[in-house]
């Protein structure tokens, strides 16, 4: 799935590129987004079997 | 315009996404925590949204064509507005999350158990994307069109069902009960909160709102609370507390046992169908609530951009928020459910006191 969102973020980038070059706000914004999706995806490719958030939270509200 | 819609739209939306958490969480919820009385509790969540409707009208009628960020803004101010709006974008995220997870979690337990979350979740992504890319009208005429067809189901599953409710497993109602069926209807309270995106949508209501529409989110309100008490009532009467408390979807294993007079059979799958249009509904309209946050956040104009990576972002979330039924439940019990207490009622009923000690100058504005 990393490789489909990857792809279709830079395709969005090229395809949107007038708009989100129009103002700063909208690039940084749309790049800030992007790189804390694939950061996660990458997370997730390296280890899947990664504790959830739940999980942490109820060890210790037990 | 293509943006507008009306309150009755908005009164649909909100009965039609909110079935599918009556259907899966609430008789569970009120099983574990008020045991046979449980089914009581619908009738006590009134308590608390009747005075929400009656929140979120006065917000409209005082604030004619505003939207919720500038209701804050003229309240608040424009920082704490802004903050507000932020907590809110994060609460709006979390709940998108746990829709999702839901989602994939319902179709693993009745349809496909084999299948991997992701696929679900991508086909759902693609769905989402498509009907976004329509517009928010679209989203809501599909919530319209569709409801009177569900409810139609639900009125002939029930009228099936009558013959089949055990007086044992719902009688007798002690008043040692009654506390723990009051606090127990948090979890109805949370879901009949979703009427707050009326306040989310009150810019695109126009300037006057007519009382005819008024009335229409009333009778939105109480439509929940009869469809939220049949609900329960029928699953605690045919499956009984104790096996109600301990699944995951009780409502599907209750309909498992009805027929139409032995010629249809099988209800299940259509409570499954219903499940999943409901949650699409309801992620379409997150995901524009979302989108609406951003752009109030970063005074944006157009953020169709920002679809792709929010939908990566939370794709992954649902395997580092809760990924298995056992940590979605703790996650929906201890976690969605508070927050909804908060960002429904508290932030709302802050917001109209200070609408109720600004009216004299707002008179004179408006």
């Amino acid at each position: 799935m990393i490789y489909i969102f990857s792809f279709t973020i830079i395709y969005t980038l090229i395809r949107q590129r007038e708009k989100l070059l129009s103002k700063k706000r909208n690039l940084i914004l749309y790049l800030f987004l992007s790189v804390i999706g694939i950061t996660l995806g990458v997370v997730y490719l390296m280890n899947p079997y990664i504790p959830s958030i739940t999980t942490v939270m109820e060890r210790y509200m037990k | 315009m293509n943006s507008e819609v009306s309150l009755r739209q908005i009164t649909f939306m909100y009965l039609f996404i909110s079935i599918s958490t009556i259907l899966r969480q609430v008789p569970e919820a009120l099983a574990r925590d008020a045991g046979r009385s449980g089914y009581l509790s619908p009738i006590w969540s009134i308590i608390a949204t009747v005075p929400l409707t009656a929140i979120v009208i006065l917000l409209i009628k005082s604030y004619p064509g505003l939207s919720f960020y500038e209701i804050m803004s003229h309240l608040l101010g424009k920082i704490l507005a802004k903050i507000l709006i932020f907590l809110y974008l994060i609460w709006i995220l979390l709940a998108l999350i746990a829709k999702v997870t839901a989602y994939s979690l319902t179709m693993q337990f009745t349809l496909m158990p084999k299948t991997k979350s992701d696929f679900f979740m991508a086909v759902m992504i693609i769905l989402v994307f498509y009907a976004l890319i329509r517009g928010i009208k679209t989203i809501f005429r599909f919530s319209e069109l569709t409801l009177g067809t569900v409810l139609i189901l639900f009125a002939i599953m029930f009228i099936c069902a009558l013959t089949r409710i055990r007086g044992d497993y719902l009688l007798p109602v002690s008043t040692i009960k009654l506390k723990s069926t009051i606090i127990a209807s948090k979890y109805v309270i949370a879901v009949g909160g979703n009427i707050i995106i009326a306040l989310f949508f009150a810019d695109k209501l126009g300037i006057s709102v007519a009382k005819e529409q008024i009335r229409k989110l009333w009778f939105g309100l109480l439509a929940f609370t009869l469809l939220a008490f049949v609900i329960t009532f029928f699953t605690f009467g045919i499956s009984g507390t104790s096996l109600t408390e301990s699944l995951p979807f009780p409502f599907y294993i209750t309909v498992k046992s009805i027929s139409f007079f032995n010629i249809f059979e099988r209800f299940e799958v259509l409570v499954t169908l219903v499940c999943i249009l409901s949650d699409f509904a309801a992620i379409c309209i997150f995901a524009i609530l979302l989108m609406r946050c951003f752009t109030w956040l970063f005074d944006l104009e157009d953020c169709n951009s920002l679809y792709t990576p929010l939908a990566m972002i939370v794709f992954y979330l649902t395997y580092f928020i809760s990924s298995t039924q056992f940590e979605f439940n703790f996650l929906y019990r201890y976690v969605i459910v508070n927050l909804n207490l908060i960002f429904q009622y508290a932030v709302p009923f802050i917001l109209a006191l200070l609408c109720l000690a600004k009216r004299k100058k707002l008179k004179k504005q408006f």
